[in-house]
């Protein structure tokens, strides 16, 4: 298998994912090698089955960051970086040769064209994992050809593609031509009991936004929706947790908007603090334009807050137990804040039912569901 | 000789707008919605049915009958939108041979939280039946068969003869629900059970291809029918089963089509209403239901409308609101149709055990979105009150 982001080192869903497959794979006694860049930091996991190869010798900091400052990459990708992921994926190839597996499993097109070469030089069947797309980075703004190439690309080489939502099926077949026969859809899961208990809800009334700040992530709906809300109810804080290149443009509307005193910009959270922040937060809001996945509302379920979440999420197709909005629909979100800031029954009714229901999406059903794609390619 | 009595249950209930607090101007009740599904359910199901059934008592004369009960709500959406219906209904009440059953007006709640409205409510529906097709119906059917001792016992001091309820092995046991029984605590009035396997059969599993007996013929239902002991068999049905529930093309109207055909093939089986079951037969034993009992889904109780904190909390503003409400004409018809059941459906969190029935009726994309939007009609409704 190849990774790109593994923990500590880790930033977004892709990381969690694969730490998360590999242990649950491990444990299901099938034999995973990982190959994962050198971080600065190092991976000190001892998983029963899985044997992990940090490969390549430069330090490489995460793409994809939501929650760690990564100067390069949140202003566009710069020369480094593509020389890095070419030196990584040519390292993984030559590190593969010298191992025996019986497939491929790579991840989002940081790690594409070493699967593709590796599946050249050996005739292993190629799996491919789409986490998201160039278009959904960058919410369809200025999106990169090259990286777009190598995600067409791996989608056509796969013998097996798995998405992690429907809408990430369709999405492939729409803007890539890839073959929906071969695709197979494998919801993220989550560690629910990891978050169990967290729960410690005062009188405050929070709601909360966490994610990268880019135009993906729909802060500004965010912002809109806040003024609405404080319109009719007044001792209202909303959070802006996490960072990016829209944060001083997002810290100026918020006083253009009149709602600066009711505004808190948090900046970087570490893990830690993020779960403090969903376990305090009386709303947890994903107003995402664009967002595969979206497993920060399942860690908000977990830490028993209720969530609404923009319908075009990944996460929108299996939960039930939540609001979901059209991201750009700012009164519906108010009114839905209101509702639940209002009446304390119904987020109670939120939380138990959301907490029932995500139990249902452990690891475990994952791994499961990746092995039988395993299975069908072998 | 066994009576087959059949019941339909007709109501749509008056939906909601999507009430935006931001839009405070919007009206409460959402026309356009309420109008569509009107004609909708009018092309597919009541004017259809209707005609077939006409047909059927133009053919067997007196031998074949039938019971509705329409609710206040139902009506009077007909009488705007789609005034044919309810033409068509008194047609089916000119011939003598359908009974028009008493509930409430608004297909309420109102036996779970005031006896008083709960009068009143009965009290409009019967004039309201008597006004169009000039009944006054013996028998009563309370909002989706809620039933309890305590119900049917103001329902007699009202005066009725014959009570609806579900005919439940909690109930009865091993007892049969083709028989009548007597309410514990009354002793003018009956309970006739409705043989819920047999209404199944035609209500949820007609289509059904998993099921063994599929496809559902009218000789082999009658055939059934026929080897049933007791008095009475009571098949009590809503009514959007034919060409709603159940669209045309799973047969449904040829199966009712041909249904007393073969059913006057067995000597010993007739068609009779409601009030003649209860004039025709005696007891057999009592039956005690000191909690509520309804035909809803697996519990057979009030928990879909009343089981979740949301629904409780809601029903509970709604309700504290009756003494003040009631001095406010304008607001008090409001309130009358925001104690229809199916707002506080739509808020149930059951649905994952019952499945796609639930879903299909639910008029938004989840019981939260219903549970904000009855609130935000009721706080309005509150500030106009003043309270």
């Amino acid at each position: 298998m190849l990774g790109w982001e593994f923990p500590p080192a880790k930033t977004g869903g892709l990381g969690t994912h694969c730490y998360e497959l590999v242990k649950n794979l491990g444990a299901k006694n099938v034999n995973v090698i990982l190959l994962i860049p050198k971080r600065s930091q190092n991976v000190k996991y001892n998983i029963p089955n899985v044997e992990i190869e940090e490969v390549g010798s430069v330090p490489i900091m995460p793409y994809n960051s939501t929650r760690e400052s990564t100067t390069t990459f949140e202003k566009g990708y710069g020369w480094n970086f593509f020389k890095e992921v070419e030196v990584f994926n040519k390292k993984c190839v030559d590190a593969a040769l010298k191992k025996k597996f019986d497939l491929i499993h790579c991840h989002d097109w940081i790690t594409m064209n070493a699967g593709i070469e590796i599946k050249r030089m050996t005739g292993k069947p190629l799996i491919v994992t789409v986490h998201s797309t160039e278009y959904d980075r960058t919410a369809n703004i200025y999106p990169l050809n090259n990286i777009i190439d190598v995600e067409k690309r791996g989608c056509q080489e796969a013998d097996l593609i798995i998405t992690v939502s429907k809408q990430m099926k369709q999405q492939l077949i729409e803007r890539y031509g890839a073959d929906e026969k071969k695709i197979k859809v494998i919801y993220n899961g989550i560690n629910a009991s990891k978050y169990f208990g967290l729960t410690s809800k005062d009188e405050k009334n929070i709601v909360l936004f966490l994610g990268r700040l880019t135009n993906q992530k729909g802060p500004w709906f965010f912002l809109h929706t806040a003024k609405k809300v404080l319109e009719k109810k007044k001792d209202v804080t909303f959070v802006v947790a996490g960072q990016g290149d829209k944060l001083a443009e997002l810290i100026k509307l918020s006083f253009d908007l009149g709602i600066g005193d009711h505004t808190l910009f948090t900046g970087y959270l570490s893990e830690e603090e993020i779960n403090y922040a969903y376990a305090m937060a009386k709303v947890y809001v994903m107003p995402s334009v664009a967002e595969p996945y979206g497993i920060t509302a399942l860690e908000a379920v977990a830490s028993g807050t209720p969530v609404i979440v923009s319908k075009t999420a990944g996460v929108a197709e299996e939960i039930k137990h939540c609001f979901k909005v059209d991201f750009w629909d700012t009164h519906e979100m108010a009114n839905e804040i209101l509702g639940i800031l209002n009446y304390p029954v119904l987020g109670e009714c939120m939380r138990k039912n959301g907490y029932t229901e995500i139990q249902k999406f452990g690891w475990n059903r994952t791994a499961d569901q990746t092995i039988d794609a395993y299975r069908s390619v072998l | 000789m066994t009576s087959i009595c059949f019941y339909f249950q007709v109501h749509q209930p008056v939906r909601l707008n999507r009430f935006n607090i931001f839009n405070g101007s919007n009206a409460y009740f959402d026309e356009t919605k309420n109008k569509n599904i009107i004609e909708k359910v009018s092309n597919k199901c009541y004017i259809p049915t209707n005609n077939i059934l006409l047909d059927l008592i133009d053919q067997y004369k007196n031998k074949f009958k039938i019971a509705f009960s329409l609710t206040g709500v139902f009506i009077e959406q007909c009488q705007k939108y789609a005034p044919h219906v309810i033409e068509s209904f008194k047609q089916l009440a000119n011939t003598g041979n359908v009974e028009f059953l008493s509930e409430t007006y608004y297909h309420s709640l109102s036996a779970l939280f005031s006896q008083k409205e709960f009068e009143e409510q009965i009290k409009l529906h019967r004039n309201l039946i008597n006004d169009l097709f000039g009944q006054k119906s013996e028998v009563f059917r309370n909002t989706e068969a809620m039933y309890s001792n305590g119900i049917a016992k103001i329902i007699e001091n009202l005066g009725y003869k014959g009570i609806i309820a579900e005919g439940h092995e909690k109930v009865l046991s091993w007892r049969s629900p083709n028989y009548l029984y007597k309410p514990t605590g009354c002793e003018n009035i009956v309970s006739l059970l409705r043989n819920y396997k047999l209404s199944d059969d035609i209500g949820f599993r007609f289509s059904a291809k998993w099921w063994e007996e599929y496809p559902l013929t009218a000789d082999k239902y009658a055939t059934w029918l026929s080897k049933c002991e007791g008095d009475c068999v009571n098949l009590f049905i809503d009514y959007e089963t034919f060409g709603e529930h159940q669209w045309q093309d799973t047969g449904i109207f040829e199966f009712l089509r041909h249904l007393p055909n073969e059913v006057f093939k067995y000597k010993n089986l007739d068609f009779k209403t409601p009030s003649e079951i209860v004039k025709s037969y005696n007891p057999v034993g009592s039956i005690d239901v000191p909690y509520v009992l309804s035909w809803a889904d697996v519990d057979r109780d009030a928990s879909a409308w009343l089981e979740n904190d949301m629904q409780r909390f809601a029903f509970e503003q709604m309700t504290k609101l009756e003494e003040k409400i009631k001095q406010n004409p304008e607001l008090l018809k409001i309130w009358r149709m925001l104690q229809t059941s199916d707002h506080f459906y739509y808020m149930c969190t059951k649905w994952f055990a019952d499945g796609d029935v639930h879903k299909y009726f639910n008029a938004y994309d989840s019981p939260y979105d219903a549970f904000i939007n009855y609130m935000n009609v009721l706080q309005d409704i509150k500030n106009r009150l003043g309270v």
